[in-house]
């Protein structure tokens, strides 16, 4: 009876039982098995380093900046509204000339920009009311106002060439949905705390 | 300014995966210095950091995500947070071995919050494809059972799961029992998944053997 797979690898790992390792030492099968699962091992090891085919610095760099410079990303929706206001601004002045996918692609993101400074507005609402809260909602609560901060440096640039489109909308979705989902944390942040 | 920051090692250190294979590239410690000037909030060293670990922390997260796309999100959460939280780094382990946890934690995230949305065992199929066509510039079809696929293409068929953690345990050198942790589970479940992503890999590398034992 040979060995299961398992305690091949147990074997191979140096964490096998001693009935296992007695037994691979005087298999030839067992052994050339445990070989071939170290071949393997070294083989993926061995598989070449990858790299992103752009540089993220400059966006790490923008978010970690706008990080140190707003505590609290609260403060961040009030620069997302400017930039909102600018795109809504542009999108007027140029909105008789547009084509009817441009005025479509406007008119969405128009939608998306209300719908997140309405939620930013229900966040100040829940932003000083609970003081308790979970190391786990906390690592939440992070995550998703790092990837926000992502989201807004990535609508800073994109704001740049002020034409509405597709890649904007995709960001406006993403921060709606980003911060939707933080209203949710936030609610039940304040739920718990009994306020 | 000098940049020589940083010094190649090949010491594992404490709170370091004990795995004997883990990636020379990944167990570089780095300088006090550029440390302490990057808590300072020093770009350069911030920087310098970023491209240090560049590599290594966006070739964790391709291996454990699906999609270059996921990698690179992985990529900048990881480093925003990293650099975010580097004032508070201890020095307890290595540097190395934390961005690296770090790395993992957000990828697995990543993982399981898709879980949901798209059958694994599909998309893992459609991943092998892409990565294949990706390599091969679009030009060649990734060869497909029962023809000899090699260890990256079968590595990218495999379950999330299971390709989670071979690459964990095979590579990074995580114990079972710090995998179990990482994903939630017991350090059996991960010592299943681990046999069972051999298991399958064997099935694509060799899809004409047998395994002798059973």
């Amino acid at each position: 009876m040979h060995l299961s797979l398992e305690d091949l690898l147990a074997v191979r790992d140096g964490e096998a039982t001693a009935d296992a390792a007695g037994h691979a030492a005087s298999c030839p099968e067992c052994g050339a098995e445990i070989e071939r699962l170290r071949t393997i091992q070294r083989g993926l090891a061995a598989l070449p380093e990858d790299r992103p085919e752009q540089d993220f610095w400059p966006g790490v760099r923008a978010a970690l900046a706008a990080h140190r410079n707003r505590r609290h990303w609260l403060a961040a929706g009030w620069a997302a509204a400017g930039l909102a206001a600018a795109f809504t601004l542009t999108i007027g002045v140029r909105g008789g000339l547009e084509a009817w996918h441009e005025a479509k692609l406007s008119r969405e993101t128009r939608e998306l920009v209300a719908a997140s400074q309405q939620l930013e507005q229900q966040l100040r609402t829940y932003g000083s009311a609970g003081r308790v809260v979970s190391g786990r909602t906390a690592g939440t609560i992070v995550q998703l106002e790092d990837r926000i901060a992502l989201v807004d440096t990535q609508l800073s640039r994109a704001g740049s060439d002020r034409v509405p489109s597709q890649d904007v909308l995709n960001l406006w979705q993403e921060r709606v949905r980003l911060l939707d989902a933080l209203v949710s944390v936030q609610t039940s942040r304040t739920a718990y705390v009994g306020l | 300014m000098t940049l020589n920051f940083f010094e190649p090692a090949t010491v594992l250190h404490l709170g370091e995966p004990r795995g004997a294979t883990t990636r020379p590239t990944q167990t570089t410690i780095v300088d006090e210095l550029v440390l302490a000037r990057a808590k300072a909030g020093n770009e350069a060293a911030l920087e310098t950091l970023y491209r240090h670990f560049e590599a290594p922390v966006y070739t964790l997260a391709r291996r454990l995500t699906r999609t270059p796309h996921d990698a690179e999100d992985v990529l900048q959460e990881t480093f925003l947070e990293v650099l975010r939280s580097i004032g508070r780094f201890r020095g307890d382990g290595s540097f190395a071995g934390w961005i690296r946890k770090v790395t993992a934690s957000k990828a697995l995230m990543r993982l399981r919050t898709q879980r949901s949305r798209v059958p694994e065992e599909e998309l893992s199929e459609e991943l092998a494809d892409a990565i294949a066509a990706d390599r091969d510039h679009g030009v060649a079809p990734i060869a497909t059972a029962p023809e000899r696929l090699d260890l990256e293409a079968a590595l990218a068929r495999l379950p999330n799961t299971a390709r989670a953690v071979i690459w964990l345990h095979d590579v990074e050198g995580y114990s079972h029992d710090e995998i179990a942790a990482m994903v939630g589970k017991t350090a059996s479940f991960s010592k299943s998944q681990l046999a069972r992503a051999h298991a399958r890999l064997r099935e694509m590398l060799e899809p004409t053997s047998e395994g002798p034992c059973t």
